[in-house]
């Protein structure tokens, strides 16, 4: 892996901070990888089935090239890798410096369990007496004050909730490693002082703090409080606002003058709220709304403690930091509360009904009302629950909802057996996504969920039936009224808490809502150039999108750590792994070691047993016990053996293998052993059982190890040659981006443009939604580019052949007058973009005064319409779009027509404005443009796919006719101006795209590996696409794409020589018959017939090591490095209990 | 034949099955001795020999066991699984073997439940066979 000086710190370890380090990490920088929670995954730890397979595929994100310097098992159980620090349960308290200089304060929270002697055992669960709600299940189950924050994930140290924990002390009296301590004697240290006039409250609160162990003192004026501070040193203040003489707000500023460290809650009565909030400007933590009781207090006052009680706070000096803090929800609970939740039981939000589904959930999966355990037949999703809604002050959508809710739909029908019915109320159903419209066709027509637009204006519960009646009214007027056994509602976002304070702190700009605002055009980067946000931070995303922007925000990123020098390599690559020459050809000296593990039972047979059994084995050179292999001591016993039986493979026995996968590799390199003669093999659900059957069962998977490590092939990965330089096919403003992003990182790049001039769609669009100008980003990119000493522009040509492979593509251009050129490149990026679709509907082309979108704009932009004359215009999306054969939604054209509708008015404040739509997209805070439109007059129709508008021309002008659904009569509209939103259609050639190895969906675009995990790669490594010509996007969601692409490239750009993994497909040539059967078996497309040497051969670091090849292969000659059939029959046998 | 305790030799993906069966044992989710577990990479990699092989030592059944339908981490491995077991259900019949004997099924990585679920069933099924004869016809 080759190191580089430069490091990033990523905060918040959901999807995209996950996508993000790993991208930077594979390039070779040096993470940080920070949550405050406990564990990895964020939101994705609670959602075990993802749209649109309805299943799971995180564990694609993991590196293709250079596996092995990552985790390479289920993402959703952790993640290691070379590269990233994963520092959990830890928060960043300050960040300053200059770009490329940053210094990021952490903050660790205090571990009463330590994870480096918690074996996991559990036994402290069941002694604790104190149960609270479970967040992972999202509430709906309880869980104890120790508890394991998700079921799934290693290593899975248990962990202290100090908020909920009474210091009984029974759990410390369970653990049989004393990995637990009690905060009861830091709490005695903490010192509190409570300020307040009347006796009253001063005694209770002295009672209740007292009761939780802290120390209190009283103070019943401010300058009794002011004598007591100076006397002695105190953590925290409670104080009152209102009190006679010296009231709380000129305490608290003398009180900070005193001690600016000391922290303070003020108290206040309801009245004096904006007081109090007031105080917290100057330095108050917090406040509290009189009269408050214990349960809302304790946590507060806990967590105060918890922050002094922090380690010491680490600064990290770095290059630069993403910030993918994550999303809050909107409480369904507060305000008027509609849908009754929190009062009826089943009434649940999207992530409640997800954690229903879930097997590690509330009911396993089963599907069953909460209320009264009976099954569930009839469930209503109610979308835009504080979304979209200005009375809760949510002029935005948040994206996402109606697509979870369809999955959630299909899911829930998979989960009951007999009859089911979902219904899903919606405003829009916002099916925006490449493949969303189709996936909610089926939803809708084969698997029969009712779509029902509407908007639910009350629920009341039947206490007889145990049922949820649900009352709406319908399109033509009447109220409807239906009896459901679960109700989910679609709530929308919020900002992270965190938002507004690091946005005060770093001096960002945030928008009416709440989010931290990007730049103009950016999706990542913000004011200050070091600073780059992610993920659902800046607005909820689905995974796909959250993907695509970490990988965009890495590119951001890394380019400010390589101008800062951040690219310049520390350490000399290790390629492969050394290895001992002769290693592979000395016989196995296998070391078996045991963990005796305080989890398991004490009726596990005993460790002479095993040795016996195993040492019959000739490749068996010793058997060892070591008592919780898996604690750090554990494991620096293990490393003292392994040097003194002087073994060269190693075998441990063990509980949860996974655990160990990391520990063993980092042993590795120690102990002189590599990755491949290391095996952990489980043996603990032999640990339950008593008696001979445990024995046989725990030494059939000891025997399975020893037979892998017997017939390893340990020899070292191989490794190819990197061309460092890049093609990018397209120079819209795709092409550029990723040509510039590649560019700045010091590597050459080959921009191919077919037509005269580079900026594709750009040259014609004047401004967007937000006014945004255009024309000065087009400038701006063209002059950067042009200017770039490492782009090489090659306008008015095209590609005509091309061949190779990741690492070294020769690709052949023909350019001006025939000239043909040969450019090699380790890497293509393909940005052939899209145009807009041809109108064939609604009279275009029979009247001058039906245009397309794109033809108005150019209209605009040279001022030949006059808006003057016009007393009416009509403008009617999806004209072609949504519905076979072009079945996708092509984003844009909402926005379009919103921002021309504003463009038209300003030019004629008297025009009206009819805008005939099916679903209006307006994603996002795009949602406000859509809001402002309504209220400045312009009319909005909804009309249906088989009830489409007709358009006549009539004497120079023309006559729309439609549908009006809440009149429930035709509509006459007599316009001088009718435009058409046709959408988008891609422009990108099949054979281009084939010569690439890559291939198109079903409606022309860019077939990505993966919509959600990989979105901007091609199944076939070291190929990718960005803007249109990988799906209709908007000018910010285009230069994302392809900033990510430019960053995936750079992953294989980075590095002069690629090491592929340990296991990799090879062949023997003398046995191999060319039938090729390999190469269609191959998913990756590494396998190829080279015709010189008729000889099959592998790209190594295409390859994945999947063995399908093997597995077909008539002959023997396909076979898996890393694998062998020998070993792999060997341990059949082992397993079966014949000859080891 | 209630005292017949089977051996099932089971190929488990490293990505989505070896997965939940790490997790029922995190969870505490017992299931039956009987299953022997093999880590493969992708249930596309389980050579038909490694299965034959398997009933010849003298497994009483075989167990594959990969992602869901889509999930596969190689992308179509699974699929190439499942074509696969099915024709090899023929072809072991021929060696004397109950098509029974030999199951595929698919358990995603969070689904600790269903694999204990599945283990236990599959414990029965091959329970209510007879004992495998290829140890005793065998000679190997």
């Amino acid at each position: 892996m080759k190191r580089r000086i430069g490091t990033a710190v990523v905060v918040g370890a959901g999807i995209a901070g996950i996508r993000a380090a790993l991208d930077l990490a594979e390039y070779g920088y040096g993470v940080t990888l920070v949550d405050r929670a406990p564990h990895l995954g964020g939101i994705l730890s609670q959602l075990d089935y993802q749209f649109p397979t309805d299943h799971c595929g995180m564990c694609r994100m993991l590196p293709l090239v250079q596996r092995d310097d990552a985790s390479q098992h289920c993402l959703r159980r952790g993640l290691f890798h070379e590269n990233i620090d994963i520092r959990l349960a830890t928060e960043v308290t300050g960040i300053e410096g200059e770009p490329g200089k940053l210094r990021v304060t952490l903050k660790q929270q205090p571990l009463w369990v330590d994870p480096e002697r918690c074996v996991g055992c559990g036994r402290c669960t069941p002694a604790c007496p104190v149960e609270v709600s479970d967040a992972f299940n999202a509430g709906l189950t309880r869980r104890k004050a120790i508890y394991l924050p998700v079921p799934h994930s290693i290593p899975n140290a248990y962990v202290l909730d100090a908020a909920a924990c009474t210091r009984c002390g029974a759990c410390v009296q369970a653990c049989p490693t004393d990995a637990i301590r009690m905060p009861e004697a830091e709490r005695r240290k903490f010192h509190i002082l409570v300020v307040d006039d009347e006796l009253a409250v001063r005694d209770s609160l002295k009672e209740w703090l007292e009761a939780e162990g802290f120390s209190a003192d009283m103070a019943g004026s401010g300058p009794e409080a002011l004598d007591l501070l100076l006397a002695a040193p105190y953590h925290l203040m409670l104080l009152d606002i209102k009190m006679p003489g010296m009231d709380g707000v000129e305490v608290l500023d003398r009180a900070k003058q005193l001690s600016p460290e000391l922290a303070v809650i003020m108290m206040t009565a309801y009245a004096t709220v904006e007081t109090a909030v007031g105080a917290m400007k100057i330095g108050a933590m917090d406040y509290l709304v009189k009269p408050f009781d214990v349960d809302s207090l304790i946590p507060k006052v806990v967590q105060v403690f918890q922050r002094i009680q922090a380690a010491e706070a680490r600064q990290v000096e770095t290059g630069a930091v993403l910030l993918c803090g994550g999303t809050a929800f909107y409480d369904p609970s507060s305000g008027k509360n509609p849908f009754g939740y929190g009062v009826e039981r089943n009434v649940l939000t999207q992530i409640e009904f997800e954690r229903l589904l879930s097997g590690t959930g509330p009911t396993a999966g089963r599907l069953t009302r909460l209320s009264d355990g009976r099954p569930v037949r009839r469930v209503a999703w109610i979308q835009c629950v504080g979304s979209r809604d200005v009375q809760t002050d949510a002029d935005f959508c948040s994206n996402i909802c109606c697509m979870v809710s369809v999955k959630e739909a299909l899911l829930a029908k998979t989960r009951v057996e007999g009859d089911f019915e979902a219904t899903i109320f919606y405003m829009d159903m916002r099916t925006f996504g490449k493949t969303f419209q189709r996936y909610r066709d089926v939803a809708e027509h084969q698997q029969g969920v009712r779509f029902i637009r509407s908007r639910p204006h009350s629920l009341v519960g039947d206490p007889a039936s145990g049922g949820l009646a649900l009352r709406w009214v319908d399109a033509a007027g009447a109220c409807q009224a239906e009896s459901f056994d679960m109700v989910v509602l679609a709530v929308g976002q919020r900002p992270a808490p965190v938002s507004a304070q690091l946005a005060t702190q770093l001096g960002l700009p945030l928008n009416p809502w709440g989010f931290i605002e990007p730049e103009p055009f950016s999706m990542s980067r913000t004011r200050h150039p070091g600073i780059v946000i992610g993920g659902a931070f800046s607005g909820m995303k689905d995974i796909g999108e959250a993907v695509i922007q970490a990988s965009a925000a890495a590119a951001n990123i890394s380019r400010v750590i390589h101008s800062a020098g951040g690219s310049l390599a520390s350490e000399e690559p290790r390629l492969g792994g050394a290895l001992p020459e002769s290693l592979s050809r000395e016989p196995p000296r296998i070391l078996a070691v045991l963990c005796r593990c305080s989890r398991t039972a004490d009726s596990r047979p005993p460790a002479e047993f095993f040795s016996r059994a195993l040492r019959g084995d000739p490749a068996v050179a010793a058997v060892e016990t070591i008592e919780n292999l898996c604690t750090r001591d554990g494991r620096e016993q293990l490393l003292t053996l392994v040097g003194k039986t002087n073994a060269n493979r190693l075998l441990v026995g063990a509980c949860l293998s996974y655990t160990y996968h990391r520990h063993l590799r980092e042993l590795g390199p120690e102990a002189g052993l590599t990755a491949s003669l290391v095996e952990a093999v489980d043996i603990a659900p032999w640990s339950d059982i008593s008696g001979n059957d445990a024995a046989a069962g725990a030494l059939v998977q000891l025997r399975s190890g020893v037979a892998k490590l017997k017939w390893v092939d340990p020899y070292p990965a191989p490794v190819i040659q990197v061309a460092p330089r890049a093609l990018v096919v397209g120079g819209g403003i795709a092409g550029m981006t990723a040509a510039l992003a590649i560019a700045d990182h010091g590597y050459g790049v080959d921009l191919v443009e077919i037509g005269e001039r580079l900026g594709g769609n750009l040259t014609w669009l004047r401004r967007t939604l937000e006014g945004h100008d255009v024309r000065a980003l087009l400038e701006d990119t063209l002059t950067r580019v042009e200017k770039h000493p490492r782009i090489l522009v090659h306008a008015r040509s095209r590609v005509v052949q091309a061949h190779g492979e990741v690492g070294s593509f020769t690709t052949v251009i023909e350019g001006i007058e025939n000239q043909v050129y040969h450019l090699k490149h380790g890497v293509a990026v393909l940005a052939t973009g899209g145009t807009e679709a041809p109108a064939k509907e609604y009279a275009w082309g029979a009247s001058p005064a039906v245009m397309t979108q794109s033809e108005l704009e150019r209209k605009l932009a040279d001022g030949h319409l006059d808006a003057k004359g016009m007393e009416a215009v009509v403008m009617i999306q999806c004209v072609g779009s949504r519905q076979e054969p072009r079945n996708y939604c092509s984003r844009v054209c909402c926005a379009a027509s919103l921002k021309q509708a504003f463009v038209l008015r300003e030019l004629n404040p008297q025009l009206s404005v009819y805008v005939l739509y099916r679903d209006l997209m307006a994603t996002g805070f795009m949602e406000a443009g859509f809001t402002r439109a309504r209220q400045a007059g312009m009319i909005f129709i909804p009309y249906r796919l088989d009830r489409s508008p007709l358009v006549q021309p009539v004497d120079g002008g023309l006559t729309v006719t439609v549908e009006e659904p809440i009149l429930q009569r035709m509509l006459r509209i007599d316009a001088q101006l009718v435009v058409l939103a046709t959408g988008i259609v891609p422009v990108l050639p099949r054979e281009l795209a084939e010569a690439y190895g890559a291939h198109l969906d079903a409606d022309g675009f860019f077939q990505e590996a993966d919509s959600k995990w990989r979105p901007v790669d091609s199944l076939k490594e070291g190929v990718f696409a960005c803007g249109l010509a990988l799906s209709p996007r908007s000018i910010p969601e285009s230069i994302a794409t392809a900033e990510a692409a430019a960053q995936r490239a750079l992953r294989i750009l980075g590095r002069e020589r690629l090491a592929t993994g340990k296991v990799v497909a090879c062949v023997r040539h003398s046995l191999c018959s060319l039938c090729e059967q390999c190469i269609d078996a191959c998913p990756y497309g590494a396998r190829m017939l080279d015709a010189d040497s008729e000889r099959l051969l592998v790209n190594p670091a295409m390859c994945q090591g999947c063995g399908a090849c093997a597995a077909v292969c008539p002959n023997n000659a396909a076979y898996l490095q890393g694998y062998p059939a020998r070993q792999m029959l060997a341990m059949v046998d082992a397993a079966v209990g014949g000859a080891c | 034949m209630s005292d017949f305790e089977p051996t099932i030799v089971a190929f488990f993906c490293n990505w989505c099955t070896y997965t939940a069966a790490d997790l029922a044992g995190t969870s505490r989710l017992a299931y039956p001795p009987n299953i022997r577990i093999v880590r493969v990479m992708c249930t596309g990699m389980v050579d038909p020999k490694y299965v034959i092989k398997a009933l010849l030592d003298g497994a009483d059944g075989v167990l594959v066991s990969g992602c869901n339908p889509g999930d596969c981490h190689y992308i179509n491995g699974n699929y190439k699984a499942r074509r696969r077991i099915k024709l090899l259900k023929e072809i072991i019949e021929q060696f004397g073997f109950e098509p029974q004997r030999l199951r595929l099924t698919w358990i995603g990585a969070s689904d600790g439940i269903r694999f204990a679920e599945i283990m236990r069933e599959m414990t029965e099924q091959i329970k209510r066979l007879e004992p495998s004869a290829a140890r005793l016809k065998m000679v190997i």
